[in-house]
């Protein structure tokens, strides 16, 4: 018990101690989504140009804890579905392919010919994000017709690992923000499948005494068949101005 | 990390046994207290907490019947998903279905399976009221509320590890979770939801105001034989309508959308 005092003081100067240190990196989290639109509309797995309506080409997720940010990157070949993620790294504003058998420099892949894909780099020498945090963001070619239309809805607090900004974990902490979206019907195995209803709950207790049931597996089977599709979800709150559709763009309009 | 735990139960457990000498004298009434304490530490996987949620979620079904209607089910998908973007947890995928009852309530089992009655839906008057709603029952799969009170229950005397989570224990497990859902979470996991609720509800963009709307209309029922099961297994309509508002206030919450249209034609047709 004579400890108790010291180890009391102990603890209170390790707490002021911590107090004391530098904030942790957290704070300096960033974690925004990009829904990227050009003008058109897709037709038979093409977009077909039309200057009066937007055809969606891809996600993207950010995550960023500067100078290092990581970018997935998820585009539709057909306006209905989004295909798996293409993972972009950098530190500043240089960015990197990350592929499973390592890096390259995104202007010597592939992907550095697309110019939507370039544009997905937008983060200064610091690694700090380029633009608004949220908003619409328009841009517009010579003559002032509209390339491209990114809305963007930043999280307000971000916490992930940060892990995943190291270029050697390509899969690490992936998918934050889709998660959960995209693979909505998704089956699971069969083995899983199986197992289920084998169990035997006859009774459940309610506010009004306990009253006899019969599990329903089967209902649960069709619940998790049922598909709503990331690209869906995206026309659902553009339509009502939800998400990222719902704030001002870059001149403070509303879409 | 696994080590880490251990270490931690250990400490936690070993923490406990003055304690458990001081006010029990009997060697096995001490044994039994230790062991409730170290239960308690048990972590469930989300693996587990999917299992336990999809068993409960089958239960539920059990009870009520899910909606086999498409277009009203795909509708009520796209709001939840909506909302349930704001905060996902990237380890589980949402779900959401309708009950066929004219029972009021909606109920949110683990792993991200999530239910609202045909009642409830007829009593909302926006999609912002619908979102409000599912936004609440996201936030108890997001903070695992009744997860963590299986965790804390009687129900898991019987499990030593996760692993004993199966059969007749598996079963005791399932009753217990949907016994909970029935007779409602505690007012405190409640409380949370609708705070949790409101912020992913007009974090998307939705009216703030849309839960509060909702359970201040289920006052004006209050008797009535479909909302007595809500009434018996939530705080007072009044006090949450309160909360809610101050929490909005608090927050500079406010604009967005309410979209009554968009919900009167997917749901009122």
């Amino acid at each position: 018990m004579s400890r108790l005092p010291s180890l009391a003081r102990l603890a209170g100067a390790l707490a002021l101690l911590a107090a004391a240190a530098p904030r942790p990196a957290a704070a300096q989290l960033a974690q925004w989504t990009d829904v990227v639109y050009v003008p058109g509309f897709w037709s038979a797995g093409r977009i077909v140009a039309r200057p009066d309506s937007l055809a969606l080409v891809m996600r993207v997720d950010y995550f960023a804890s500067p100078p290092r940010w990581r970018a997935e990157v998820r585009r539709t070949a057909d306006g209905l579905t989004f295909g798996t993620p293409d993972i972009l790294m950098g530190s500043g504003a240089a960015g990197l392919v990350v592929t499973p058998l390592g890096t390259t420099p995104l202007e010597q892949h592939a992907l550095g010919r697309d110019p939507l894909v370039r544009a997905v780099v937008v983060f200064d020498a610091g690694g700090r994000r380029t633009g608004p945090a949220a908003g619409q963001i328009t841009d517009r070619g010579a003559g002032g017709a509209i390339t491209r239309v990114v809305y963007r809805r930043a999280v307000r607090n971000p916490s992930f690992d940060t892990a995943m900004l190291d270029p050697g974990n390509r899969a690490g902490g992936s998918t934050l923000l889709a998660s959960g979206i995209t693979r909505v019907g998704d089956q699971r195995s069969a083995s899983v499948v199986a197992t289920a209803g084998a169990r035997g709950v006859d009774r459940v207790k309610t506010p009004g005494g306990d009253v006899p049931v019969t599990p329903d597996p089967a209902a649960i089977l069709r619940m998790e068949r049922f598909a709503v599709g990331a690209v869906a979800l995206e026309a659902f709150m553009r339509a009502g101005a939800l998400g990222p559709y719902a704030v001002p763009d870059s001149t403070g309009r509303h879409s | 990390m696994t080590r880490a735990i251990r270490l931690l139960c250990c400490a936690t457990v070993l923490a406990a046994l003055p304690v458990a000498s001081a006010r029990a004298q009997n060697p096995f009434d001490r044994l039994r207290q230790i062991a409730n304490v170290a239960r308690t530490l048990l972590p469930i996987s989300t693996e587990k907490e999917i299992e336990i949620g999809r068993d409960i979620a089958a239960t539920i079904a059990g009870r009520f019947p899910v909606s086999t209607d498409a277009p009203l089910t795909r509708y009520v998908n796209l709001v939840g998903l909506t909302v349930a973007s704001q905060a996902p947890r990237p380890d589980i995928t949402y779900r959401f279905a309708v009950l066929e009852t004219p029972v009021v309530n909606a109920y949110a089992a683990p792993g991200g399976y999530i239910f609202i009655t045909r009642g409830a839906l007829g009593l909302i008057q926006s999609e912002a009221e619908l979102a409000g709603v599912l936004a609440h029952e996201v936030g108890h799969v997001n903070r695992r509320h009744v997860i963590e009170q299986i965790r804390k229950s009687d129900t898991m005397r019987e499990v030593r590890n996760t692993v004993d989570l199966q059969g007749a224990v598996m079963d005791h497990v399932v009753g217990a979770g949907t016994g909970m859902l029935f007779t409602g979470l505690s007012r405190g996991d409640e409380l949370e939801a609708d705070s949790l609720g409101l912020e992913y509800a007009s974090g998307a963009g939705y009216d703030p105001g849309g839960l509060a709307a909702f359970v201040g209309r289920l006052d004006q029922h209050a008797g009535e034989g479909p909302v007595s099961e809500f009434f018996a297994t939530h705080p007072k309509p009044n006090e949450r309508v309160e909360r809610l508002q101050a929490i909005a206030q608090r927050e500079g919450l406010a604009g967005g959308v309410a979209l009554e249209d968009r919900y009167r034609a997917n749901v009122m047709k």
